[in-house]
């Protein structure tokens, strides 16, 4: 393939660069290059300057700013972006702020400095008369309000933003998309980690699914958290649907054996309570009415499988959304690439490969995840989740 | 190789038309015969599959199939055969013959599956461990013979240590005119990505890359490429000769071009698990032209195979290197390599085991074996061939007797729904 005639400089700012720090995973990606479509690929772009918050023992920013002395450490995000010319001299950002020690708020969220770390970009923008493409590891914030503000931000100096995780974009096994304009009646999410974190995860799995189907995404009415012993009662009595909650667990690579000597065997609900000490589990309705279920369960597996009822079809839709995680089951956190591959063809055409609108919506959903869990399981009206967008006509998760 | 007519035949030895329509929907009665059943033994990831049921088709799948007798040559600490004997309500026998007849006086099941895999057994001095999957068939056949009646056996990985064993089986298998299948998962797991050569491709150059010890993990990885090889034109025709080298005549072998750099940088490109830099800090890193992957296998082994159509196809064991199996191929009149990893599922489900079993139920169900068994046995040969290579200095050696000639089946078997 011809290179294209213009070679994009990237400026990375991050919350911290240790070993299988998501900066590790993502910054290194476009230094040491990646596995991509069967040949060691190398960004055709430069990743020319670096800003790291914070420098624990075990920083690999030294080591790697002397291997590849192109790229320049800089204690400044504006630094990073001016690269001392006082104005913006970069094409594209890499914004990963995830991993580092940063204060939680008193419903557990962590304060990741995202915000403010896209404040200062864009006052360099500001000052530049000048934007350029961002990309944001993860949801855009902890705090809605700041997050809608980013969104809007780029929207109003019409600069691209994508935003997300890599469940959105890695391998499925099976290796299959949910068909374009489909009616959904519902859709479910089997998934593991914590609160503020691995649920932001399992949403985008979902979401990047359901927003496929017929009329498009449209937005979500209201969310219903439950944990503990809420959690049990509702699936109990079948809040969300036990077909697709069993298609889902039938699509996990790791449940927990519910018995000794046993490797894989489908738990009882008796198993389940033994094995799962915190279930938790998002419900929320979409302006359309579509019901989805987003549902962690630590101790009964450990990846995030989706399934789905589709109109017309006898059988649910189902599959994982595979991550290779080290350090347990592989070395590299390959589901990475997929995800670096995507917004590297921002940096190069300007164009976002998915909508800015899907990581506005999970992140908010995130965030009434959280909140709704904060009140005690209390359902949310979310009238500020009607956000319409249209799914991407092509696919953008990894197959090839 | 099997076909609907030698299936008509077998079932036709099985009973009246009748007899099977009365049978219709009535579990078939299968026995185990295993070295070991322990937990996460073959037999009991495999065999529990019957028990319990497993994930397929994005549903808890319970197998029409009843196991009605189990075999146990050997009980180590950890034995679990009395304890699902009981749960499942079936007998433990101490014979093979037994458990076949289920302590009658004719054979009274309607397959047996065979599961020679760990277990202490002495190794030769190729390094083979000698399981005796062999002497389990003999006494299979054996009863079938005595009792004049055949069912479906499946024979877990290589058929044998020994290629004439392994042919002997496979020819009383045709003779007796009863479905065999055999093999490794890895033919039939999950690719990543999504990979299948077309049918009746030609294949200009292939490689493959594996890791782990010798015999059992080397296996796996020729089953694994010669799943994709046998796709080519013309079918598969046999081996020619084969060669097995080891240390740093490998790497001077791909300086000389003997085999792929650029397939090995495909292959590699699709591996989840590159140790050395990355298990240090995290990185990403292109491991051939780096000259990496050389500096940190400790004791790499090429394994040349030569068929007798004309193609070349490398086996690389990188054990150091990576820790997963890897394809890949320079398809003529394509542009760069294709290539995919067979993805082998974590430990403790293994649910690319899962994948197997529904394969054997599938013949079981059927009586049609979904693949032929001359895949398997093709294997067993070259697998045996390059040991003695190995323990012969190294010297290519030509391998008349691997005459095996069969046709890929047209429908795809792996894994991808």
């Amino acid at each position: 393939m011809a290179q294209p005639a213009f070679r994009p400089k990237l400026a990375g700012v991050c919350t911290v660069y240790r070993k299988h720090s998501h900066t590790q995973h993502i910054i290194d990606r476009f230094l040491e290059g990646y596995g991509w479509n069967g040949v060691h690929h190398k960004p055709a772009m430069d990743l020319v300057s670096l800003y790291v918050d914070q420098h624990p023992p075990e920083d690999l920013t030294p080591d790697r700013a002397a291997r590849f002395p192109a790229m320049k450490v800089c204690n400044s995000i504006q630094d990073a972006l001016t690269l001392g010319t006082g104005k913006l001299a970069v094409d594209g950002v890499v914004l990963v702020g995830e991993h580092g020690d940063y204060p939680k708020t008193e419903k557990g969220q962590v304060q990741y400095p995202r915000y403010q770390f896209f404040q200062q970009i864009v006052d360099v923008f500001k000052s530049s008369g000048k934007s350029v493409p961002v990309f944001n590891d993860k949801h855009l914030s902890w705090k809605w309000e700041w997050a809608k503000e980013m969104y809007d931000t780029s929207r109003a100096m019409r600069f691209p933003l994508m935003s997300g995780s890599s469940l959105a974009v890695t391998w499925r096994i099976p290796s299959v998309e949910m068909p374009s304009g489909v009616k959904i009646q519902e859709a479910l999410c089997v998934c593991y980690g914590g609160v503020d974190s691995y649920d932001y995860h399992g949403l985008e799995t979902l979401q990047c699914m359901v927003e496929r189907r017929k009329g498009g995404e449209s937005g979500v009415k209201w969310l219903q958290a439950y944990r503990g012993e809420q959690f049990w009662q509702a699936h109990r009595d079948g809040v969300w649907p036990k077909d697709l909650f069993e298609a889902a667990l039938c699509r996990s690579h790791t449940l927990t054996p519910a018995r000794p000597g046993f490797n894989d065997m489908f738990p009882s609900l008796d198993d389940m309570k033994r094995l799962v000490k915190n279930p938790v589990a998002y419900r929320y309705q979409h302006t359309d009415g579509l019901m989805c279920t987003m549902i962690l369960m630590s101790g009964l597996v450990e990846d995030f499988n989706f399934a789905a009822r589709i109109e017309g079809r006898s059988e649910p839709f189902s599959t994982q959304m595979y991550l290779p995680m080290p350090p347990g089951r592989t070395t590299l956190a390959n589901f990475f690439s997929p995800l670096v591959n995507n917004f590297e063809q921002m940096y190069v055409t300007g164009k976002e490969t998915y909508p800015a609108e899907r990581g506005l919506l999970t992140t908010g959903l995130t965030a009434a995840g959280v909140d709704s869990l904060f009140a005690g399981g209390r359902k949310l009206d979310t009238p500020h989740l009607k956000i319409a967008y249209q799914a991407p006509k092509e696919s953008t998760f990894w197959r090839s | 190789m099997l076909t609907r007519r030698t299936f008509i035949e077998t079932t036709a030895i099985a009973g009246t038309a009748g007899d099977l329509l009365a049978q219709a929907g009535a579990p078939k009665r299968v026995a185990i015969i295993c070295t070991i059943y322990k937990y996460l033994s073959h037999a009991q990831h495999m065999g529990d599959r019957f028990l319990v049921g497993y994930p397929f088709n994005g549903k808890w799948h319970k197998p029409n199939i009843k196991v009605v007798s189990l075999y146990v040559d050997q009980k180590p600490e950890g034995d679990l055969s009395a304890e699902r004997a009981k749960e499942f309500g079936f007998q433990v026998f101490p014979t093979i013959a037994e458990a076949l007849r289920v302590g009658g006086s004719k054979l009274a099941v309607d397959a047996v599956i065979v599961i020679g895999e760990h277990g202490d057994y002495p190794r030769n001095a190729k390094g083979q461990i000698l399981y005796p999957r062999y002497e389990f068939f003999e006494q299979c056949a054996k009863v079938f013979e005595a009792d004049g009646r055949s069912v479906p056996l499946y024979n877990d990985k290589h058929l044998s240590w020994s290629f004439e064993k392994a042919k002997k089986m496979v020819d009383t298998g045709h003779a007796m005119k009863f479905p065999m299948l055999a093999g490794s998962s890895l033919p039939v797991t999950w690719r990543l990505p999504d990979l299948e050569l077309p049918m009746n491709c030609e294949i200009a150059d292939a490689l493959m890359v594996g890791c782990g010890g010798s015999d059992p993990m080397d296996y796996h990885a020729i089953e694994a490429m010669q799943c994709m090889l046998e796709r080519r034109k013309g079918g598969e025709t046999g081996v020619k000769s084969v060669q097995l080298i080891e240390g740093e005549d490998v790497w001077k072998a791909g300086d000389d071009g003997r085999w792929s750099k650029e397939l090995l940088g495909a292959a590699l490109s699709r591996s989840d698990s590159p140790m050395g830099n990355t298990v240090k800090d995290g990185r990403t890193q292109e491991m051939v032209l780096s000259g990496e992957a050389r500096k940190i296998t400790p004791h790499p082994a090429a394994y040349f195979i030569e068929y007798r159509d004309g193609l070349k196809a490398t086996l690389l064991m990188l054990d150091g290197a990576v820790k997963d199996y890897m394809f890949a191929a320079k398809l003529r009149g394509a542009k760069g390599p294709v290539s995919t990893q067979f993805f082998l599922s974590p430990v403790p489900n293994v649910t690319y085991s899962a994948c197997l079993v529904n394969k054997i139920e599938e013949m079981i169900t059927t009586g049609i074996a979904p693949y032929p068994v001359e895949r398997t046995l093709i294997t067993c040969g070259i697998l045996e061939s390059c040991l003695t290579s190995k323990v012969e200095g190294h010297k290519r050696l030509e391998t008349p007797h691997l005459d095996v000639r069969y046709h890929a089946p047209r429908t795809s078997q792996y894994c991808r729904t």
